[in-house]
């Protein structure tokens, strides 16, 4: 297309080395981690000249300090539960929005779609005295319930719901399915990319979220694994073998997810822009 | 009575109120059922919408009235009403003044060098063989997925002055940078990292905006001569504007709203060039509890932040 091809040779070199630089800390940090303490502290090559498992084996081998364990699965509970909430009350505000024609549904929907401009972080003060009187600060309950109310959600599945034909929806009606009939056994199935999407996303934003766990929580072994290992800043300052170790352990799971769903994920982040 | 008109089909196929149901009764017991249908739909709505009040809108408001009491939570005086003095307290507040200084700084740093890498890429990557492109956009995607206590410590090891890897590898050069102990550098370091970790959701809707671009355009312009920059200057960048106009509006919302790096990796130091607004809005109402004034800095961040918006959208549409 009007390039030749020693320009997109050199382009692609470029963009190569571009890339491999954007990869290369995450590498680093897996192949770090193998190191003993002295060689990360002097750094005398990218490989280990010696390589060890200690840094994991201090860091597993230590449930009282670091409940790393702990934080795994409090990390796993609370990102599937938020998952669920999410997909199931966003899924059935989408459908009635979008399908069912209500009074006062246009009014509402505009309402949900403008938070969308809301900084999610402005709230975090107010929320937190809401949830000081109900007795769900330092409980897992604290990061879940509220993430159900983002209106991200609602906006992606309602685009997606409005694009499915209605006559199979009229179709099902006609065989006397009921709307609880036509959105589980119509609408769902047909939007399950969607809705993988807005999983996937749901589940790696609640997997990394900093600021929620850091200000909602406060026991150590009620901590999720980012917040856990933020503690290692103030009590494992200068020992970086076991903070390599733990960010390995932290973000395994991530890369191997990304590995496995990053087709949905990307389409997800496309259709978002493209939307707008 | 009941054979002297026929109903009409439709009503017929519904289920009669009662079997001795007259006409008129029939017809009112259908509304209220119509009533009913109509609003059933509510039933799906209901659970989103009580936690959508609960903790959206009901915060939203919370907190504008917070902003407007003097809240200590740990006082045992009850919160009084204030009017506007938090706000003017933040416009006398040099740590205020200073926190937006570091935050502005940052925002004009990394989001124009941000959005310009990932236009770059972007670009550079969809001329690339169709085959390919997924496999950079993945490698270069990749630092978004992960956690931001992860990537601040580890860049914070990256950047340490004495144990940290890029002085250790600049030493053969005889370079040695401050990286997060000079006020300067600080805020530097801090959006390097921030680019390399927030790229990737700007890079995938901006190639996701060129696919979009009619391959017919291009080939229109190829007999015309056009190449090279002239084909992204007269096709490419006006095509994609309102995406890059998108893009770049989300990333100085995000911008704006920077925390963790800053956090984690410096702490807001060295003599606080690092500490951002959220960061002192987190200082203030969390570690000395005063949620009022806490209250009201998010509200003037919400504020600058709606104005940014609306500015970037009037100068490319004026364009």
């Amino acid at each position: 297309m009007g390039i030749s091809k020693n320009t997109q040779r050199a382009i692609e070199v470029f963009v190569l080395i571009v890339a491999a630089i954007f990869v290369m800390p995450i590498i680093l940090v897996f192949i770090t981690s193998f190191k003993p303490e002295p060689e990360i502290i002097r750094f005398q090559g990218i490989l280990p000249i010696q390589w060890t498992l200690e840094n994991f084996r201090e860091i597993l081998g230590n449930p009282e300090e670091i409940p790393i364990f702990r934080w795994l699965l409090n990390s796993l509970f609370i990102s599937s539960m938020v998952t669920l909430l999410v997909l199931t009350v966003s899924s059935m505000a989408a459908y009635a929005l979008a399908r069912l024609n209500l009074p006062g549904g246009r009014i509402l929907f505009f309402l949900i779609i403008a938070t969308l401009m809301v900084p999610p972080q402005i709230l975090l003060v107010p929320v937190y005295l809401i949830l000081n009187p109900l007795g769900w600060l330092d409980t897992p309950l604290a990061l879940i319930i509220p993430a159900g109310a983002g209106a991200f959600g609602v906006f992606l599945l309602h685009q997606f719901f409005k694009g499915i034909p209605k006559d199979l929806e009229e179709a099902a009606a006609i065989d006397g399915c009921s709307k609880l009939g036509i959105y589980w056994h119509v609408i769902l199935p047909l939007s399950k990319p969607a809705l993988a999407t807005l999983g996937i996303f749901t589940f790696i934003g609640s997997w990394n979220d900093f600021m929620g766990p850091l200000i909602f929580l406060d026991s150590v072994e009620k901590y999720t694994l980012p917040v856990g290992i933020a503690l290692f800043q103030t009590s494992y300052y200068a020992e970086y073998g076991l903070t390599l170790a733990a960010s390995v352990i932290c973000t395994f799971p991530i890369i191997v997810v990304f590995l496995f769903f990053h087709k949905f994920i990307i389409r997800g982040i496309a259709m978002s822009g493209l939307k707008e | 009575m009941s054979n002297q008109t026929p109903l009409p089909e439709p009503q017929e196929q519904l289920p009669a109120v009662g079997p001795t149901a007259r006409g008129v009764e029939n017809y009112r017991g259908n509304a209220r059922r119509r009533i009913i249908r109509r609003y059933s739909g509510y039933l799906f709505l209901a659970p989103y919408l009580v936690l959508f009040f609960s903790f959206l809108i009901l915060p939203l408001i919370y907190g504008f009235w917070l902003s407007l009491v003097d809240y200590e939570m740990l006082s045992p005086e009850p919160p009084g009403f204030v009017g506007l003095d938090n706000y003017s307290e933040a416009m006398d507040d040099p740590y205020f003044w200073q926190a937006m200084k570091a935050t502005g700084l940052y925002v004009g740093m990394a989001v124009p060098l941000g959005i310009g890498l990932a236009l770059l890429m972007a670009v550079l990557i969809d001329s690339l063989p169709q085959k390919r492109q997924g496999f950079y956009r993945l490698m270069i995607f990749m630092p978004t997925m992960i956690t931001i206590t992860v990537a601040g410590l580890v860049w914070r090891w990256f950047y340490h002055s004495e144990f940290g890897l890029f002085n250790a590898m600049l030493e053969r050069f005889d370079i040695w940078v401050p990286w997060l102990t000079d006020t300067t550098w600080a805020m530097r370091s801090i959006v390097l990292m921030s680019v390399w970790w927030t790229i990737g959701v700007p890079l995938v809707i901006l190639m996701a905006g060129l696919k979009q671009i009619p391959v017919s355009y291009y080939e229109a312009a190829a007999i015309d001569g056009a190449t090279g920059y002239r084909r992204f200057l007269y096709i490419t960048f006006p095509l994609l504007r309102p995406i890059l106009l998108f893009v770049v509006v989300l990333s100085i919302i995000g911008s704006f709203q920077v925390f963790g790096q800053t956090f984690i990796i410096t702490e807001g130091g060295p003599e606080l060039a690092t500490r951002v607004i959220m960061h002192y809005i987190y200082d203030t109402a969390f570690n000395f509890y005063r949620m009022g004034y806490g209250a009201a800095m998010s509200w003037i961040l919400f504020a600058v932040i709606i104005v940014f918006s609306l500015l970037q959208f009037r100068i490319f549409r004026e364009r």
